[in-house]
């Protein structure tokens, strides 16, 4: 920790350490910030706990529901092979393992995906929208905990630090005895730097449950490191309006309203800007655009429909045969597969640039990280553990390659293994109807799907803007403290 | 105002106070004549401004009584607080304020109206200097701002003066221009009672000098007529007591 | 009464002198009328987006109108716009419209599975939360009020000005009653005046503007006279403000967070994923069974219907939307429960809600639930397929 040393006389370390000594013996004294310090880690420890068994259970119940999902689409009986283009499949997004301490987007955005040929759905029951409606400020989660109510426990704490030491004109008698302001501010420092690990110490212990889980030990010590930084942060900002102000009540409210500033406000402003200047059009609109332009490709069930001449004359080409019905493929099935590769080709595109424009109106709100350190440590702790908006596209597009590569499978078998006389009738009586199906074997096609979230690398990339907002805090409170040092002195 | 008739303006009988079980006061009987200087004289602790508060409303007897005006102050405490122009020990006005505004605003809040040439006259009795009267308080020195507290008091216009240290960060002189004061207002009719640990300055201004130890009167003196009351005697008795 | 005006005049140009409560009231102006414009922004997004969604609508409906023109295909290839459009007052309540989708377009087709889908705001700014009037009064209001209140005592008495003051008043009312009554007003008007300006430009009704000034007056009453009662009791002012943010605590994140966990675990709510799972298999199965199988359990939810079900082929359009009505109603049962424990969570979370908490009500839970359609067989139907929602 670099902090102000301004004082004439060289920093002792034995001075700094009996200055932290006598903070934390005023701390243990005062019944105030005994009791905010064991609420404090109370409330991180229950948080760390009851989330966590949250996670596992959620984590186990979607991975049943995955498995059951594949094992049901394998089950299925002898069928057309279109039936099982329709009848679809389900994935379902796992949760990582450091989400127990960040759950993120999770509740907000669905958690599974009804996979189906000729659509691109979204994902479905998003958690928070079969909840109560009550957690709208705030959850349980211990980066909330951490974030928003770490800083105001820090604040109770620490408000009167050098400001009491003013107020009560002691201040003055310590600097006469030829302590330097360095060493007072670094002991104040150090006192405050000792709260912030009680605090940490439960995310710690859950973050060492997370790399058993498997998560990478650079990321973990990514994310925590990210949390270290941000309540430093805060003791910074603590230290220093503790040392502006002579007297503890204007220390105390102006901390509060920081507080209430940082953490309540900015971030909701962020969010409320972000979605006002750079609207999103919805899925909706959107589809629209899709429809309009999937209309221009033709309806792959429709093997009549003329805007697959094309493909007949090229197939009729490549296999020299004058009619469909001569050909050695089944002509409807080459339809489908045809159909399904363009149309999946224009849902990409809308897909990906309304991803882009989601990505962009969020990275506006992260901006807002300048401002407000809470901003910054939230995109941060989201990136690192993996729930934040960047992995649910994952997710999307992960799903999307799934259905593609299952539906294109499908419609493979549609083209080699049923004849297009068969295909054809099936419509004529149950007997055709019965004829028209493949054998259940072909259900195999569909691949096991297990989302992994994005690479250590690619997450601990994309938190480097976080993490230079938050280093630019620090830098900034220190000059800051440096300042105010000279003052005192 | 001149009634020169004898008429107790405060008056404590027997008056015990204890906060949290401590006592504070004990037993203390004594009274403020019109147009007299009271002063009671006590160490640290002896319960010097408690005896002040009590008088203000600001502490509830355990036991015993004090009457301001003959009146007890269950009765109309507002209106008897009307009566007395009280100076806190460290007179802090408002910092952000300046003299002339402060005391506009104390003024406001007693619901008295004076002009600006009125408060000019008050602030040139005190002897503060032209050019703080519109500076804000927060530069102020102790002393100036004790004189603009006394200012306040003396626009006032109450009867009572009720006075917690009031030369305690005064200068030499601005101590002599204070007495002549408060001999002034004693004159004109007011009556004051002041408490102070500074024996010198008590028996340089009172008519009476009460001793005050533990919340207990161990002593009286009073002037002789035109006279003052001997230091000597009085400071052998406070070293005495204090000792004892 | 002149004493009581003079009184607030007197506190009134006092308080204009005392920066750091003017620095709060600004801030307090200032986001609150940011919390308004982009509230007004932000629904008149959502018209324009209806509007936009309308037009398109109607035009896709031709263009598929006329491309099909059998009346099976032209109802399989039709969709069927539904919208909540927000209210007048909506500008001061998003409410929950960013976690809960207000428009959808419906196929005529098995309904649990579309239902379900999302057309929700960016999943991270609706994490973070949005800054709106309802938000500003219930949540930021009451830690304004603390800040504002709470040495309302303590700051007279550490300066040792608290019995010169009380001396010299006339009335303890005219004192700290005025001083009160200003700084509530003041207050009151930052947070009200943006509002009002919003209202006027939204056309918000008056009794509705009436009855929320009444509404917001009572709850910042309330959190008002809690912090003075609390200020005399106490002497450090950071010691009752430090209570006093306890109790928002509490009120504000650990009651509703207990109540969610209490709530939610007394409740219980079939998975979502087992609905569109039971739909589904019900769906397909219908490709599989007797026909007529599907036709009596259709007609015996629709006997209007029963004389329209005659067909020859192995395949028919009727029959085709009959499996998937049939499919809907496989999966009514589970789809009902889940649709009453989310009601009953709702409802459940009712109380903790109406504590004077910074959760105050007046945000509705917007159109969530939407209520399912009968199914079309007529061609007469294929017209009156809007959706209803429900608030």
């Amino acid at each position: 920790m670099s902090v102000a040393s301004s004082g004439t006389s060289p920093l002792s370390m034995s001075v700094i350490l009996s200055v932290t000594k006598d903070e934390w013996r005023y701390w243990m004294r005062s019944k105030l910030a005994l009791s905010v310090l064991v609420i404090g880690v109370l409330l991180t420890l229950g948080s760390v706990i009851v989330t966590s068994i949250q996670m596992i259970e959620l984590n186990h119940q979607r991975q049943s529901l995955q498995n059951n999902a594949e094992d049901t689409f394998v089950d299925q009986p002898d069928r057309h092979p279109h039936r099982m283009v329709h009848y679809g499949h389900y994935a379902f997004r796992l949760p990582s393992p450091l989400s127990m301490l960040d759950p993120g987007v999770d509740a907000y955005t669905g958690n599974s995906i009804f996979l189906e040929g000729h659509r691109q759905n979204s994902a479905m029951f998003a958690e928070q929208r079969q909840g109560t409606a009550l957690t709208k400020l705030g959850s349980l989660s211990p980066s909330f905990i951490v974030q928003m109510l770490a800083p105001l426990l820090l604040v109770l704490i620490g408000y009167s630090t050098v400001s009491r030491e003013r107020e009560s004109q002691t201040l003055s008698f310590i600097l006469g005895q030829g302590t330097s302001v360095g060493s007072l501010l670094m002991g104040k420092a150090l006192a405050l730097f000792f709260i912030v690990s009680l605090i940490m110490a439960p995310l710690i212990v859950s973050s060492v449950f997370a790399l058993y889980q498997g998560e990478s030990i650079a990321i973990v010590i990514s994310f925590l490191l990210g949390y270290m930084l941000y309540l430093i942060v805060w003791a910074l900002v603590i230290l220093a309006i503790s040392s502006v102000f002579s007297k503890n009540s204007e220390s105390f409210t102006s901390l509060i309203f920081l507080w209430v500033l940082l953490c309540i406000a900015l971030p909701r402003i962020a969010s409320t800007t972000a979605a006002t200047i750079a609207p999103t059009p919805g899925k909706l609109e959107t589809d629209f655009a899709v429809i309009a332009e999937l209309r221009k490709l033709g309806d792959g069930h429709n093997a009549n429909d003329p805007a697959f001449d094309k493909l007949k004359a090229s197939l009729l080409k490549q296999y020299n045969v004058d009619s469909i019905d001569q050909l050695p493929i089944n002509f409807r099935g080459a339809v489908a597969r045809n159909s399904e590769a363009e149309l999946t080709q224009v849902l990409n595109q809308f897909a990906e640039k309304s991803m882009t424009k989601e990505l962009e109106q969020t990275l506006l709100a992260r901006h807002f990280g300048w401002l407000s350190p809470m901003v910054a440590i939230r995109s941060l702790s989201m990136i690192n553990a993996g729930t934040s908006i960047e992995t649910h596209h994952r997710f999307l597009r992960e799903t999307e390659a799934l259905r593609f590569d299952f539906v294109q499978a499908l419609n493979t078998v549609h083209v080699e293994q049923l004849d297009y006389q068969i295909d054809i009738n099936r419509s004529n009586d149950e007997a055709s109807s019965k004829k028209a199906r493949v054998s259940a074997e072909n259900w195999q096609v569909l691949k096991d799907f297990k989302f992994e979230i994005d690479s250590p690398s690619t997450r601990l990339s994309r938190s480097t803007s976080s993490y230079l907002q938050l280093l630019i805090w620090i830098v900034f409170l220190s000059l800051i403290i440096k300042t105010i040092g000279r003052r005192l002195q | 105002m001149t009634n020169s008739s004898t008429q107790t303006v405060l008056n404590a009988q027997s008056l015990t106070l204890k906060i949290n079980q401590q006592t504070i006061l004990n037993k203390l009987t004594f009274s403020v004549q019109k147009g007299e200087i009271y002063a009671l004289l006590g160490g640290n602790g002896a319960g010097k401004s408690s005896t002040l508060k009590t008088f203000l409303g600001f502490n509830k007897p355990t036991d015993g009584k004090v009457e301001v005006l003959g009146q007890s102050l269950d009765n109309s405490l507002a209106l008897l607080r009307s009566k007395m122009a009280y100076l806190p020990e460290s007179a802090t006005l408002y910092p952000h304020l300046s003299a002339r505004e402060n005391i506009h605003y104390f003024l406001s809040l007693a619901s008295i109206k004076k002009s600006d040439a009125e408060v000019n006259d008050a602030f040139k009795r005190v002897a503060l200097q032209e050019s703080a009267w519109e500076r804000h308080m927060q530069t102020y020195s102790k002393g100036m701002r004790q004189k603009t507290a006394i200012a306040l008091a003396l626009l006032r216009q109450a009867p009572i003066f009720l006075l917690d240290e009031p030369t305690s960060g005064l200068d030499p002189i601005a101590i002599d221009e204070f007495n002549l004061l408060v001999r002034e207002l004693a004159n004109s009719g007011a009556s004051i009672l002041m408490v102070t640990h500074d024996v010198y300055g008590a028996c340089q201004v009172a008519d009476r000098i009460g001793l005050l130890r533990s919340g207990e009167l161990v002593g009286e003196f009073s002037a002789p007529t035109n006279g003052r009351i001997d230091t000597e005697q009085v400071h052998t008795a406070f070293a005495q007591k204090e000792s004892a | 009464m002149s004493q009581l005006v003079s009184s607030i005049t007197r506190e009134w140009r006092f308080m204009l002198r005392q920066k750091y409560i003017l620095v709060l009231l600004l801030c307090t102006l200032i986001v609150t009328s940011f919390s308004i414009f982009s509230g007004i922004k932000e629904v008149s997004q959502q018209h324009q987006t209806i509007e936009r969604l309308k037009q398109a609508d109607l035009k896709d409906r031709s263009e598929a109108q006329a491309k099909y023109d059998d009346v099976g295909s032209l109802a399989y290839y039709s969709f069927h716009l539904s919208y909540s459009a927000p209210s007048n007052l909506a500008f001061a309540a998003l409410g929950e419209r960013d976690v809960y989708p207000w428009k959808h377009r419906i196929r005529m087709l098995a309904l649990e599975g579309q239902i379900y889908e999302s057309d929700a705001q960016n999943a991270e700014l609706a994490q973070a939360g949005k800054i709106d009037f309802v938000f500003i009064i219930s949540a930021l209001s009451p830690l304004i009020i603390i800040l504002l209140f709470h040495d309302l005592f303590a700051n007279e008495r550490n300066s040792g000005r608290h019995d010169l003051l009380v001396s010299t008043s006339i009335s303890s009312f005219s004192l700290w009653g005025a001083r009160s009554i200003v700084r509530f007003l003041a207050l009151y008007f930052c947070l009200m005046l943006p509002f009002y300006i919003g209202a006027t430009i939204s056309s918000v009704s008056v009794t509705m503007v009436v009855a929320i000034s009444a509404i917001v007056l009572v709850y910042m009453l309330l959190w008002t006279l809690l912090s003075i009662w609390w200020a005399q009791k106490q002497n450090t002012a950071p010691r009752i403000a430090s209570s006093l943010i306890g109790i928002w605590v509490l009120f504000a994140f650990i009651i509703p967070i207990l109540g969610d966990l209490a709530i939610n675990h007394s409740v219980h709510s079939p998975k979502g994923g087992d609905i569109v799972l039971t739909q589904r298999e019900a769906v397909n199965d219908g490709w599989d069974l007797p026909k007529e199988t599907t036709l009596k359990a259709f007609v015996e939810t629709h006997p209007q219907y029963k004389d329209n079900l005659q067909f020859k082929n192995t395949w028919a359009w009727n029959w085709y939307y009959a499996f998937q009505q049939v499919g809907d109603q496989t999966a009514a049962e589970l789809s009902q429960a889940y649709r009453d424990a989310s009601q009953r969570k709702y409802e459940l979370a009712g109380w903790p809600r109406q504590m004077p908490s910074p959760l105050l009500s007046m945000n509705n839970k917007s159109a969530t639930f939407t209520k399912r359609f009968g199914c079309f067989i007529t061609p007469s139907c294929l017209e009156t397929s809007s959706l209803k929602n429900r608030l």
